[in-house]
């Protein structure tokens, strides 16, 4: 089966490689005790790795690459120099009027005339998926609706559940978008954790927006956390306050 | 909500020690001001490393020259607008991923294997071998050609890690998207080359 740890699998080259940090190893090795996919996947990782790491020691005979004199040299001599920026915006606009800039500025045009028609047909309907990733392969309909407090005595992997979105936080470096779900907002109420991470790209939910989430349940239990989680967040479907 | 992992991505720049980086910066200044015989420093400080990325992306020597060509040229065009919010180094690498990447959408050709870039292993090594040089030679042939088969984006993360030993961070810099993405990328590269040299194991 399947393991959707992706936030795990990320760790897994820098674990091989030993630059994993203690407590990132200790999470690591603590999920493949349980995870047979896992398991086999650093295995498979492991080698891959050995195999490419031997790219590093064949190099690429260097004569073949042109010496500057055989190669640009005579295009750069020979006026293949950079256009200046215009200082005028007339010359500025003029340069920038090539064919391909507009057709990008076309495209872009009817991209977000696009969007706006199906922005306008989902606040007709009343709810929409913030995903951009199809959900073709997830059945929505098959994951358990609970209430934020009954995440604490639920057992199936793969949940939706509502409430107010708050404390947006993107983690650049990690690549992650993360989200507290509170029952009502601003009243120190039951929450859960909320994650998205690649490869499945998300817009997050406005802060104070009432939202359904769907994804798979897990306890963080690192000394500084203690909560649940839904991790990896797999659909974001906006509600109605 | 203490999320003590949290901190931006540090604006390290690629592959250049902090000896070299005052250097990397006259060099840019004098190209900037067109100084004569300083971009010939700039090509061959970075030819090798550029042609090594554009040979294993594109698979083919002649092709690969064209693509250095192109780089530079875009690099002595843009010198002039160049604003330091990068290193010279992660700028020509993207402009090489770039056209890499522009060459490979244009092409659309069949891959051409490594044998038919670099000749039989006689040809490549002059020098007379022993066996276990040749045997060495031929393990190395089948891991290049592995990588080289591998489909474009995985290949890139594979040679940028692996042939050019750059960080996730400056990974994501040069391909323009989160080192999380390169991460996962890499991941399935390495497990897809895992997959591809599985028969070969016992050789390898």
């Amino acid at each position: 089966m399947t393991c959707l740890r992706f936030d795990l699998r990320k760790k897994m080259i820098p674990y091989i490689e030993g630059r994993l940090a203690g407590p990132g190893t200790a999470r690591l090795e603590r999920h493949l005790l349980s995870c047979d996919f896992c398991r086999a996947l650093l295995v498979r990782l492991r080698t891959g790795h050995q195999m490419a790491q031997r790219l590093a020691w064949l190099s690429l005979a260097i004569d073949e690459v042109p010496q500057f004199d055989s190669g640009i040299a005579g295009l750069v001599a020979t006026g293949a120099t950079g256009r200046a920026w215009p200082s005028t915006w007339p010359d500025r606009l003029e340069a920038l009027a090539t064919p391909r800039v507009v057709t990008v500025l076309a495209a872009v045009v009817l991209l977000q005339l696009g969007l706006l028609v199906v922005s306008n047909r989902a606040v007709l309907l009343g709810e929409h998926s913030r995903t951009s990733v199809s959900t073709g392969s997830i059945n929505l309909a098959e994951f358990r609706q609970l209430t934020i407090p009954e995440l604490r005595s639920n057992t199936q992997p793969h949940v939706a559940t509502e409430g107010y979105v708050e404390d947006v936080h993107t983690d650049e470096e990690e690549g992650t978008v993360a989200f507290r779900l509170v029952e009502r907002p601003q009243s120190g109420s039951s929450f859960v954790v909320c994650e998205i991470m690649s490869p499945i790209q998300m817009a997050p939910p406005p802060e104070g927006s009432r939202v359904r989430v769907y994804g798979v349940e897990r306890y963080d239990a690192q000394q500084d956390r203690k909560w649940y989680e839904v991790n990896p967040v797999l659909n974001i479907v906006a509600l109605k306050p | 909500m203490d999320r003590t992992k949290t901190k931006a991505a540090p604006a390290v720049a690629l592959k250049i020690s902090p000896a070299r980086a005052p250097e990397e910066h006259r060099l840019t200044v004098a190209a900037k001001r067109g100084e004569p015989g300083v971009f010939r420093e700039i090509y061959n400080a970075y030819r090798a490393r550029v042609y090594n990325l554009a040979l294993y992306s594109i698979g083919d020597s002649a092709q690969a020259q064209d693509v250095l060509q192109a780089v530079f040229l875009k690099v002595f065009r843009g010198l002039a607008a160049f604003r330091f919010e990068s290193s010279l180094a992660t700028w020509i690498y993207r402009i090489a991923h770039n056209e890499c990447r522009d060459h490979h959408r244009r092409r659309k050709a069949p891959f051409v294997p490594l044998e038919a870039v670099l000749g039989s292993t006689d040809e490549v090594d002059p020098q007379p071998s022993s066996h276990e040089q040749h045997a060495r030679r031929e393990r190395d042939l089948i891991i290049q050609r592995a990588v080289m088969q591998l489909p474009f984006k995985m290949r890139e993360v594979v040679v940028l890690k692996y042939v050019e030993g750059l960080s996730y961070e400056d990974m994501a810099r040069v391909l323009g998207c989160a080192p999380g993405t390169v991460a996962s990328r890499l991941n399935r590269a390495l497990a897809e080359l895992e997959e591809r040299l599985r028969p070969f194991r016992q050789l390898l």
